[in-house]
């Protein structure tokens, strides 16, 4: 990981003091709310209960009881732990880590609401949230998170903007829907999703390489036309012949004795195949993009084509490659969606895929940064989807928003620096 | 390696960019192809580097006729070459650049970075290249990034060496370190072909010498021929290398800078406490290595960018951290560095760039809409005033050669009357006969009154325009000397060294 290193600290090096410690003022205030907010704003006597009971109790033979905590003292040291993050960042001013720093204020945040959103005021218990199927819950979401974003990191890293995820999201749930009701094999469905998501990244590499037209904009229009495609296709299709999508829920494949673990266990190995091919292919394409010649030809693709080319290195072949590589991942996200539904709907990804391309930026174009920036990101998306629930006096939507508030304040800038690779979205032409 | 060209051709669509050209390089001889920009001495290497593809003739390598379908068959075959734009990744490092193409490996297709490192250190002391392996090529300086690329090419085994115009971008250490390079290249045996536009370039290392001159070989020349004698031949006409000026008769002050402090992108302080003033009919030429604070200078003055403290006044009107907008209506006229970024809509047309700086002024406009015939007799007025080689004035300003695209910024800034007169660069990559008119240009608004500041990192040009020399170094003014005054003084100045006044 030397290589890693040295290009953290260039990228780091630049960011200037004043915007660290707007950071750390930021993460300062998101404290105080916490303290005040969650903490005392929920009443001495209230208390909330966490289970941590798996979705099948048969199979746990460990299992942890019920932990009550007083809401708000609970929510106070956890935003007493905010701020004293947030004055770390913002007096001493660390060079690195800064964007780590920021997600673990965040989960921590998430944690202190759903306190909040769960507590019970008076003797009597009546809510709990079971942590565990939260953990279920937003792992789901973040495993399809994470193939979207490592599709982007094998199309970006090479120079194409690949904004068409969410389409092979659609495209790979669709196919895989059918094939895997009329072959009720889910690993079919995977390839024939594959399949299916790497056509699209073909049509995309294709229009951006050969006819060097605005990658995001032919982007835009697959996802468009695939969305539309989709919902036409169902009405014509999965409609009349409902045998085509009867809804099958991908088998859990539990990996022996550590999927009796108590939390870890269901969360980890208690998982799909989906899930487990997910953590093969964070391994794969990271050891291939930063170990391997394969990944140093493509990332210099993906920074100064000129150079890769006058040494012999086919661009516009490897861009190919790597684009339909990277929608292949898509597509078998989109089926993995599916398979964690049971069904295809029209429209359900409901822009999963950009969600994606924002935890892409947030993990700085790395597969690692994409995995963490997916599981937070996960987490908003699946609490904003079931904090209602516990009858939340907030609109849940706020939640929603957080993913593309985080990737603006990155963009920005205001959350530590990143930068895409040189040539990203860039048109090649040869000479 | 003996490189023969024999009639090659190259044509663009209708245009030929090279005809006919008649070359050979033998082993161990460091030839220099001399020409203007545009007159295809880029093309001509594009093609032996297997980038392009020539229409007619051939290419003998030791003899023997090659023909390449890309520029990594070239490699292979003992072509290097170092680009005038680096073809170096500026995030990867020394070693990786190095390696890209050609990388050894472990099993599971690993890269060897003990292997890179030690390839380099190998052909680093082969001859006598030191750098480090793990540097991050961006945090290099240029000269050193230079070095990485020649360093990449004889890593590759390259048997001939083509440097485009490798020296642009230089300080003149950095060139002098760059020609010692060469000659101990060539006493190993290597072939080197260098392009330049640059005569004491020329002068100081060809073995021979080949002058192309709108895509066809003018003749050959040898390097004990004067710089007169070459620069006709390139030029095609005879051009004067020296800047005749009348004495000097300086009026009242037009440009006062007092305690200058003005930060870089960084936030960093880039000119750190500068007082300068430039009287009317004077030029006052700023010199220095590139990056001691002289384009954050230049961008206060042009309202470009923010003063942190002290104050610029012109005429005795205090324009500090004023709008560029203000800034020209105090009657400064400003050259940019970056003529491309700052000084040209590429996208609009020459009649439309060379009324960039008062689109919205009687005549040219009137209660908000333009008037398209003043805008075009201006246009022809001018083309033909400043001699700007252009099809229309309505060709896009994009499609003019970089000397005619210098012309029209500067004719659009002498088109109105003027106090101060900026030029920032004036003559960067243009060629002998562009500079020989700039150069009379800055001379003739001299003395007709202007105060005229210029910036230039080539000495000659300092030498050659200034009635004054301000020296820069880390932020500051190291010392205002005459024009009279030894390189050597002067380049001691600009490494920062003592400080006298003029």
């Amino acid at each position: 990981m030397s290589l890693d290193v040295t290009n953290e600290t260039a990228t780091t090096a630049r960011i200037p003091v004043g915007r660290t410690r707007g950071i750390g003022v930021i993460m300062l205030a998101i404290g105080l709310f916490t303290a005040l907010v969650f903490g005392v704003g929920s009443g001495f006597s209230a208390h909330s209960s966490l289970t941590f009971n798996p979705v099948s109790l048969t199979n746990a033979p460990w299992r942890i009881g019920t932990l009550t905590l007083l809401t708000a003292w609970t929510n106070v040291v956890l935003g007493l732990a905010i701020v004293a993050m947030g004055a770390h960042v913002a007096l001493r001013l660390p060079r690195r880590g800064v964007m780590a720093r920021f997600g673990v204020v965040a989960v921590l945040f998430f944690f202190a609401l759903l306190l909040w959103a769960a507590r019970t005021t008076g003797p009597s218990q009546i809510n709990f949230v079971n942590l565990t199927a939260v953990l279920i819950g937003s792992s789901a979401l973040a495993m399809v998170l994470v193939f979207g974003s490592l599709s982007g990191v094998m199309c970006e890293r090479a120079g194409v903007v690949n904004i068409a995820i969410e389409g092979q999201f659609i495209g790979g749930a669709f196919v895989g829907s059918m094939v895997a009701s009329t072959t009720h094999d889910f690993f079919f469905a995977a390839i024939v999703g594959a399949l299916v998501g790497g056509l699209v990244g073909l049509v995309l590499a294709f229009l951006s390489l050969r006819y060097l037209s605005d990658q995001i904009i032919v982007g835009v229009v697959l996802v468009t036309m695939l969305g539309s495609l989709s919902s036409y296709l169902n009405l014509q299709v999965l409609t009349p012949f409902p045998q085509y999508n009867t809804g099958n829920l991908a088998p859990n494949l539990p990996i022996p004795l550590l999927s009796k673990l108590p939390v870890l266990g269901p969360v980890f190995f208690d998982q799909t195949g989906f899930f487990y091919l997910m953590i093969v292919l964070v391994a794969l394409v990271s050891f291939g993009l930063f170990k391997t010649r394969w990944g140093l030809r493509v990332r210099a693709v993906g920074e100064h084509p000129q150079a890769a080319a006058s040494v012999g290195i086919k661009v516009v072949g490897v861009r190919y490659a790597n684009v339909i590589m990277g929608g292949a991942i898509a597509g078998v996200g989109g089926v993995a969606f599916m398979a964690s539904q049971g069904q295809f709907q029209p429209g359900y990804t409901s822009g999963l895929g950009y969600i994606a391309l924002a935890a892409l930026i947030f993990g700085r174009w790395r597969p690692s940064g994409a995995v963490v920036a997916s599981v937070l990101f996960g987490l908003s998306v699946y609490l904003a989807d079931n904090l209602q629930t516990y009858q939340v006096p907030m609109p849940t939507e706020i939640l929603g928003m957080f993913p593309y508030v985080i990737t603006i304040a990155v963009v920005s800038g205001l959350i530590g620096r990143v930068r895409p690779p040189a040539a990203d979205g860039l048109p090649y032409r040869r000479d | 390696m003996r490189l023969e060209l024999r009639g090659i051709t190259k044509r663009f669509g209708t245009f030929t960019a090279n005809h006919q050209i008649d070359l050979v390089v033998e082993p161990g001889q460091i030839h220099c192809l001399l020409g203007e920009n545009g007159a295809g001495k880029s093309t001509l290497m594009n093609v032996i580097f297997g980038l392009l593809q020539s229409d007619e003739g051939e290419m003998l390598i030791d003899g023997v006729v090659t023909r390449f379908a890309n520029s990594g068959e070239a490699v292979r075959r003992g072509i290097g070459m170092v680009h005038q734009h680096f073809m170096l990744v500026p995030v990867f490092s020394v070693a990786e650049n190095v390696v890209l193409g050609f990388e050894p490996t472990k099993s599971f297709n690993r890269l060897d970075h003990q292997r890179a490192r030690e390839e380099i250190r190998s052909v680093s002391q082969t001859f006598n290249l030191e750098v480090d392996p793990d540097a991050i090529v961006e945090e290099l300086p240029v000269g050193l990034q230079q070095r990485v690329e020649i360093l990449k090419a004889l890593s590759h085994d390259a048997e001939l060496l083509i440097l485009d115009e490798p020296t642009a971008v230089l300080t003149p250490q950095e060139i002098d370190a760059l020609m010692a390079i060469m000659r101990s290249l060539a006493a190993s045996g290597k072939s080197i072909l260098f392009i330049t536009h640059k005569l004491k370039e020329v002068k100081a290392i060809a073995d021979v010498i080949t002058v192309i001159r709108q895509g066809e070989v003018v003749g050959t020349a040898q390097a004990s021929d004067s710089e007169a004698e070459l620069a006709s031949m390139m030029v095609g006409r005879s051009v004067s290398l020296t800047v005749d000026k009348a004495a000097l008769t300086p009026g009242e002050e037009v440009l006062a800078i007092t305690d200058l402090v003005v930060r870089d992108d960084r936030g960093l302080p880039a000119v750190n406490g500068v007082s300068l003033s430039v009287r009317a009919g004077e030029i006052v030429a700023l010199a220095g290595v590139q990056g001691n604070g002289q384009t954050e200078l230049v961008e206060a003055i042009a309202g470009m960018r923010p003063v942190e403290s002290g104050t610029i006044s012109v005429r005795g009107v205090d324009i500090t951290n004023h709008t560029p907008r203000q800034v020209l209506d105090a009657g400064v006229g400003h050259v940019p560095e970056d003529r491309q970024l700052h000084g040209l809509v590429l996208s609009m047309s020459v009649a439309d760039n060379l009324v960039l700086n008062t689109p919205r002024r009687a005549p040219f406009a009137r209660r908000g809409s333009r008037n398209l015939a003043a805008v075009n007799e201006n246009a022809q007025s001018l083309v033909q005033r400043f001699d700007i080689r252009t099809t229309s004035t309505q060709a896009l300003v994009s499609s003019l050669s970089g000397g005619n695209q210098q012309k029209v910024i500067v004719a659009r800034e002498l088109s109105r009357p003027l106090s101060l007169f900026v030029a920032s660069q004036p003559t960067r990559g243009l060629d002998v006969g562009s500079i020989e008119y700039v150069h009379r240009q800055i001379v003739n608004q001299r003395d007709e009154g202007l105060g005229v500041l210029i910036v230039s990192s080539e000495l000659d040009e300092v030498l050659a325009l200034g009635d004054r020399i301000a020296v820069m170094h880390a932020g500051r003014i190291s010392g205002v000397v005459a024009p009279t005054t030894s390189r050597e003084t002067i380049g001691l100045l600009m490494a920062g060294a003592g400080a006298t006044d003029a």
